[in-house]
């Protein structure tokens, strides 16, 4: 993924992957301190969009673009309980969405950024399961 | 089920030795991962099935112990992490 790291063209000799054995774990997370003192995953909420931009519609990659564009839509009418976002996340559908609405504000809630309404709740429902 | 990473602009990935950083700017937590996680992650830049993702890492890499449950799993963990989607 990074920029530099490319595999040299026609190599011959290939590179060993192991996936790993069930059971073994890959990843370690550190968290940052903001999400933990976050308030319930259950009761948080995310507004789409953030009311700083509110008006805006919602592309289907989650952007944010003028109203009234082709294949976008518009903002939701209430903000989204954490929740609902959550289960959203791992391919549920978010309540009073049909599908391609759901993923459009769930593709916009994965790019909130620190300072961003609701960012705070996604930061803290994007905790490791356990 | 098709499974796709969270956009490469979102992740910062910094390679520590054998380990690599990945800093997800969403979420503003870092994760430390071993490989095969870089690689999964590389390879999941286009939605992928298990077993599209297992044919295209086989064609990629030598991978001597190509289980589609340890796959499965691996994928399950990324998802966990919020690095990877289903699509």
């Amino acid at each position: 993924m990074s920029d530099d790291s490319s595999t040299p063209e026609g190599s011959t000799r290939r590179r060993a992957l192991m996936l790993g054995a069930v059971g073994a774990s890959a990843i370690v997370s550190i968290r940052p301190a903001l999400a933990q003192a976050a308030g319930s995953v259950v009761t948080c909420e995310i507004p789409v969009p953030d009311p700083a931009r509110a008006g805006k519609y919602i592309a289907a990659d989650g952007s944010l673009v003028d109203p009234g564009t082709p294949g976008a839509f518009p903002p939701a009418s209430g903000a989204f309980k954490g929740e609902d976002v959550k289960r959203a996340l791992t391919g549920g559908q978010l309540p009073g969405t049909d599908h391609d609405r759901s993923k459009a504000y769930t593709n916009y809630i994965r790019r909130l950024q620190s300072g961003q309404s609701g960012f705070t709740c996604f930061a803290s429902l994007q905790m490791p399961r356990g | 089920m098709r499974y796709v990473a969270v956009d490469s602009s979102a992740l910062r990935i910094a390679p520590l030795d054998t380990l690599s950083a990945i800093y997800h700017r969403a979420s503003g937590i870092t994760h430390i991962v071993d490989s095969p996680v870089p690689e999964l992650l590389a390879a999941l830049a286009q939605p992928r099935t298990v077993d599209e993702l297992l044919a295209h890492l086989s064609a990629e890499y030598d991978v001597p112990d190509a289980d589609s449950a340890a796959l499965a799993e691996r994928l399950a963990e990324l998802e966990g992490a919020g690095l990877v989607m289903r699509a």
